[in-house]
């Protein structure tokens, strides 16, 4: 059987519904696994003392990577079929910033506050409220931002792509970059290291 | 020496090995070539002809008029009859494109499609084009818009209908109401001549530009 395996006809919508959730309960868990219900943790990135989200994250995307590459390779997953988001540059770059300053005054991106609120933690709990209102105040005046929010359509744009590379040199790339981040982050968490508040227990 | 000798796989630590693993299958990405498989059509016939006997490639008028009412927007429409049968009347949402215009259309592999022309041709012959490229999700408006106006458009209800067939059509009477259409009840029911009676586009058309439909999906971390 090949994948994407929803897009195949393999199971329908609802049973993609479990599937969504049984993936979601798995995502959550293994957040919580990393340490990131913690705000202190998810801080100490910002600090340099603690550098775990960035190499759980880039770990994530170049295992992710590899494998969607060599399985596509082998021919068992249709890349062509799997879902990218369009880029619309400069909406994205705004709402990137504004997620990330959220994430360096809240402590918590959108899904990590989930897993702070489902282990009970207040702080994410009143993050989780502040997304809700976030979202209900985004879904109110989106008439106001709909021209800007659709601006800048790039569409489905890939790396490979746009550079004109081969695939492969580019996997090889984000490889040799996330080996040279853990490196440079095994460096900083030494110097800026966790003595202190930002202790790793 | 001595430094080298201590210098061997078992002395690394699980990360080491780990980053050693990813460093060697990036490198071997190098030459391991392109991962998209190509436009090249093949096809396979016997997959092909289960798919047309099962009729799962087939989206009813009555089913599509409920998407639409129910505004969902994961398909695209796409209608292939002339620019200017298009313009005097066409379900809402379609986007025209023609069979010639149809492999430099903008749709994608991933998304759901239905096809609709005046009977069924035309749209079954888009619908090996796009199977033959590996469109998965491809589906032909059953009776084509022929149809569409029979059971949506201009339902109409036999005399000797039994109960469950005339609430099944006050239902349709709404849903044709929807998209402008009539019901036809009784024995004055007449096969009434479509350049008369077509609805104007003035129903809920949410018609969009072809650029413009491509639909955003939200994702996050």
């Amino acid at each position: 059987m090949n994948a994407p395996f929803f897009k195949f006809g393999l199971f329908g919508d609802d049973v993609s519904l479990v599937v969504a959730f049984v993936i979601g309960i798995g995502f959550g868990f293994f957040l919580e696994r990393a340490g990131f219900g913690s705000a202190r943790k998810l801080a100490a990135q910002f600090y340099l003392g603690d550098l775990t989200v960035f190499k759980v994250m880039f770990t994530a995307i170049i295992t992710a990577m590899i494998g969607l590459y060599y399985l596509s390779v082998i021919g068992l997953v249709d890349l062509s079929l799997v879902y990218i988001s369009p880029t619309y540059i400069i909406p994205q770059t705004i709402g990137g910033l504004i997620l990330g300053l959220g994430f360096v005054i809240g402590g918590y991106c959108p899904g990590t506050s989930c897993v702070a609120a489902a282990t009970g933690r207040t702080d994410g709990i009143v993050f989780l409220l502040g997304v809700v209102a976030g979202i209900f105040v985004f879904g109110e005046s989106f008439n106001l931002i709909k021209e800007f929010y659709s601006s800048s359509d790039l569409g489905q744009l890939t790396f490979p792509q746009l550079l004109g590379l081969p695939y492969g040199l580019l996997v090889f790339a984000v490889v040799l970059m996330a080996l040279g981040g853990f490196a440079g982050a095994h460096w900083l968490e030494k110097k800026f290291g966790p003595k202190g508040i930002w202790s790793n227990s | 020496m001595e430094q080298l000798m201590k210098f061997s796989i078992s002395n690394w630590s699980a990360n080491q090995k780990l980053a050693a693993i990813v460093g060697i299958l990036g490198f071997f990405a190098l030459f391991a070539g392109d991962p998209y498989q190509g436009s090249t059509a093949t096809i396979d016939t016997r997959e092909l002809g289960v798919l047309v006997q099962k009729e799962v490639d087939h989206v009813s008028p009555v089913e599509l008029a409920e998407w639409i009412i129910q505004g969902r927007s994961d398909f695209r429409l796409l209608d292939l009859r002339a620019s200017e049968e298009y313009a005097a009347y066409h379900i809402p949402t379609a986007e025209n494109v023609s069979l010639a215009g149809l492999s430099e259309y903008p749709v994608e592999r991933n998304e759901k499609i239905i096809l609709y022309s005046d009977g069924g041709i035309h749209s079954a012959q888009a619908w090996f084009f796009l199977k033959a490229e590996k469109y998965p999700g491809v589906y032909i408006l059953s009776g084509g818009l022929e149809e569409w106006k029979d059971a949506v458009l201009f339902p109409s209800l036999a005399e000797n209908a039994g109960p469950a067939e005339r609430a099944a059509f006050e239902k349709m009477n709404e849903v044709s109401k929807f998209f402008g259409g009539t019901a036809q009840t009784g024995s004055s029911q007449e096969k009434i001549s479509p350049q008369v009676a077509m609805p104007k586009l003035d129903m809920p058309s949410t018609t969009a530009a072809p650029g413009m439909a491509k639909k955003k999906k939200k994702e996050g971390c």
